[in-house]
């Protein structure tokens, strides 16, 4: 259905090729998983693969795209080749355009020359496959990110392609999401369609995936069935994050941690709005030295509680207390100083012109002696020292996170807090990036995680606090219960 | 989080009406509120305004807005007072800058056209689902591209909204204090503007795209619950045509 003939492109202002040499040819009804690092050119792969890079975009261009046997540069434009193939990017929101879901739906079915009555059916059967039923009058900047996936997948199903690209589409999504775009996957598979799927979540998705695709500098490192494919113990680490004895490295780190309370939280509780209660009676103690992650579901009230150890929330009721100070009665740029947040999207601050200079803002804020000393050691911490003078937004997902990591890092607060740190990472990049946070918790820095996954919490902090509908379901550590 | 200028769900009068009713409404009223330099008028179309408001279950958004309404109205009318000068001068500031009696009335006219124009766009853009829109612009061979144009900038204005509160977030977060006032808000511009900017360039690549893939430059659609001019809708058009020819009449009657 999609052939690939020693497919290479450059764009354009560019010496480096995102895609070298590249032969790939996927069957009717099979699913091909195509993962690998951040840069390894996966999206470009499938905007070959989607006749985009032919048809609107410029660079160097060689070999052949077929899709459903016939040259992608035969076919008149886009929507041409959408009557054949259907893709979804990885960001739903730049995908959704009018303000209800129904209406989303409803645009797209309307656009493809079908008579009323089957205009209708295929809304409601796909309102039902993609379980959306229930939301046809919400708006989508209202929806979850799970929800707002399933939309765009939704929206995609209803040219009636054979064929599906998916780049990433469960990249912000937690394990609920994922399940529920999985879900559908499968029920698409067994209809027959051709889907390709750039994912990390090879563990998640392994039951759909007939050929799994490694990428790397923009070539095929490895193709095959999967469970040969990651025979291999190089692939092994790309493809399935392993998490396993970073924790041990940090036996002796019990002796860095203090008895001595760092944060103070007792009967926390916060309400958005009137009837929205984000969190109820939170009490907890965290010491210095401590490696926390906190685990739960989307909406569980992780990310809520997190905003209050740096004041960006103010407690509705209760009290939290970092270094003996009040947060209420503080300023977030005083509280700045000792507790540092890195957010789950890196791009959401980067704006200065290089790395050095991105890291020099929080320094410069604070106005932290030593300025470039303080900077050079905070990139070299993160492994960044090489990329000190490139623009910010050019590093690969994987390092701008390290990048985040930096800014927060070089403004030397005793608490590190990161949410969801490996968002869109491979299984390699995500291991370095909690290799960096056990070295600073080496360091004698206090590190709290927000994380969906399981494995990293298990696998890397001391301390896991389960939260379920704003309260502490449970605080395990290594030795045992705690509440 | 306050939403602006996103459509409403709701069963009231103004929903019932075709897009196309709505247009009117809005080029009618905008034109009289632009000819017109009565006070009294003017005032008159803001009641009427927030009668209908009421009448369609729209007054809580409608009310809402006010606050923009009010900041602009005060930076209008000293802008106005400051550089149109006229009539009688009732005190002169620091030596040079006179206020007059005739500056003050322009400023005020001038800040209720405002506030009528905004108004009824509001109405308009609150009632009217953007599907809706695309298909009456359509119809009147608006080429598609403006169409989405509006319906797309009317569409990202909350997205814009979250994220640009997350940027602004992450840099206190990082230490910054930009301060308060007009000198902190410039100062904000670049840790907060920049992210948002980039960010939306990157992501309108993708929405480019998905407008091709969708087939909207295409001109195929199958006509699906098309909104028609109704009995309500031809009510509306007669008063609105009535409104009009006494406005134009009593117009012409006073330039005579």
């Amino acid at each position: 259905m999609i052939r690939l003939d020693s497919v290479s492109y450059a764009y354009p202002h560019t010496g480096k090729p995102a895609l070298t040499d590249l032969s790939l040819s996927i069957g009717k009804g099979q699913c091909v998983m195509v993962t690998g690092p951040s840069g390894a050119g996966k999206t470009t792969l499938c905007l070959a693969s989607a006749g985009i890079l032919a048809h609107e975009y410029g660079g160097k261009k060689e070999g052949t795209v077929m899709i459903d046997g016939r040259d992608v540069k035969s076919y008149k434009d886009l929507s041409d080749i959408a009557s054949n193939l259907g893709i979804v990017f990885d960001d739903p929101e730049a995908q959704l355009i009018f303000t209800t879901v129904e209406e989303e739906i409803l645009s797209a079915l309307e656009r493809r020359g079908l008579q009323v009555e089957e205009i209708e059916d295929r809304l409601r059967a796909i309102m039902e496959l993609t379980k959306l039923s229930g939301l046809k009058d919400r708006a989508p900047h209202t929806l979850s990110g799970g929800q707002k996936q399933r939309l765009v997948l939704a929206v995609t199903l209803c040219l009636g392609t054979g064929i599906l690209i998916l780049d990433e589409p469960t990249s912000e999504l937690d394990e609920h999401g994922t399940d529920g775009i999985l879900g559908i996957l499968k029920g698409l598979k067994a209809q027959g369609r051709t889907i390709l799927l750039v994912e990390h979540k090879f563990t998640r998705m392994r039951e759909i995936v007939d050929t799994l695709i490694v990428m790397e500098d923009g070539h095929i490192r490895a193709s095959g069935i999967p469970d040969e494919v990651i025979l291999d113990p190089a692939i092994r680490k790309i493809v399935l994050p392993n998490f396993t004895g970073i924790r041990e490295r940090t036996q002796n780190a019990g002796e860095t941690v203090s008895s001595e309370p760092l944060i103070v939280v007792k009967g926390l509780t916060h309400t958005y709005g009137t009837d929205i209660h984000a969190l109820r009676t939170i009490d907890l103690t965290i010491s210095s030295g401590e490696f926390i992650a906190i685990v739960g579901e989307n909406g569980s009230g992780k990310t809520t509680l997190i905003k209050h150890l740096n004041g960006l929330l103010k407690a509705t009721a209760g009290f939290v207390s970092v270094k003996g100070k009040d947060t209420s009665k503080t300023t977030i740029t005083e509280l700045a100083r000792d507790v540092g947040l890195v957010f789950q999207n890196p791009d959401h601050m980067f704006f200065a012109d290089t790395v050095r200079l991105e890291v020099a803002f929080g320094v410069d804020n604070l106005k932290i002696p030593d300025r470039d000393e303080v900077i050079d050691h905070a990139l070299m911490r993160v492994r960044l020292t090489h990329a000190k003078d490139l623009y910010p937004r050019w590093l690969s997902r994987g390092e701008r996170q390290r990048l985040a990591i930096a800014c927060v890092l070089a403004m030397q607060p005793a608490v590190i807090v990161l949410d969801e740190p490996t968002t869109g990472l491979d299984g390699k990049e995500a291991r370095e990036v909690m290799e960096v946070l056990k070295e600073l918790q080496l360091a004698g820095h206090t590190v709290i995680i927000v994380t969906h996954s399981m494995e990293i919490a298990q696998n890397c902090a001391d301390r896991v606090i389960t939260m379920e509908n704003g309260s502490i379901l449970s605080d395990v550590c290594t030795t045992g219960e705690r509440s | 989080m306050t939403e602006i200028l996103q459509y409403v769900q709701k069963e009231g009068f103004f929903h019932r009406l075709a897009p196309l009713t709505k247009i009117l409404f809005v080029i009618t009223v905008g034109i009289m509120s632009i000819v017109s330099t009565s006070i009294p008028f003017l005032a008159g179309v803001i009641i009427v305004l927030l009668v209908i408001a009421c009448i369609a279950g729209l007054h809580r958004e409608v009310i809402r807005q006010f606050l923009l309404i009010a900041v602009m109205s005060v930076i209008l009318i000293v802008i106005t007072v400051i550089t149109l000068p006229g009539g009688q001068t009732l005190f002169v500031i620091g030596g040079i800058i006179p206020i007059t009696t005739g500056g003050i009335l322009i400023g005020i006219v001038m800040t209720l056209r405002f506030a009528v124009l905004i108004t009824a766009i509001q109405l308009f853009v609150l009632s009217t689902q953007p599907r809706d829109l695309v298909h009456t612009l359509e119809r009147m061979r608006v080429p598609v591209d403006y169409t989405l144009m509006f319906v797309i900038a009317l569409r990202f204005i909350p997205t814009l909204q979250i994220e640009g509160n997350r940027i602004h977030e992450a840099q206190l977060a990082r230490g910054y204090n930009p301060g308060s006032g007009v000198g902190g808000k410039i100062r904000s511009i670049a840790p907060v503007m920049v992210p948002l900017v980039s960010n939306s360039l990157a992501r309108s690549n993708v929405l480019g795209l998905t407008i091709d893939l969708r087939g909207y430059r295409t001109k195929i659609r199958t006509p699906l619950r098309e909104r028609h001019l109704m009995q309500m809708d031809y009510a509306v058009i007669v008063v609105l045509a009535l409104a009009f020819a006494v406005f134009t009449y009593s117009a012409w009657i006073q330039l005579v």
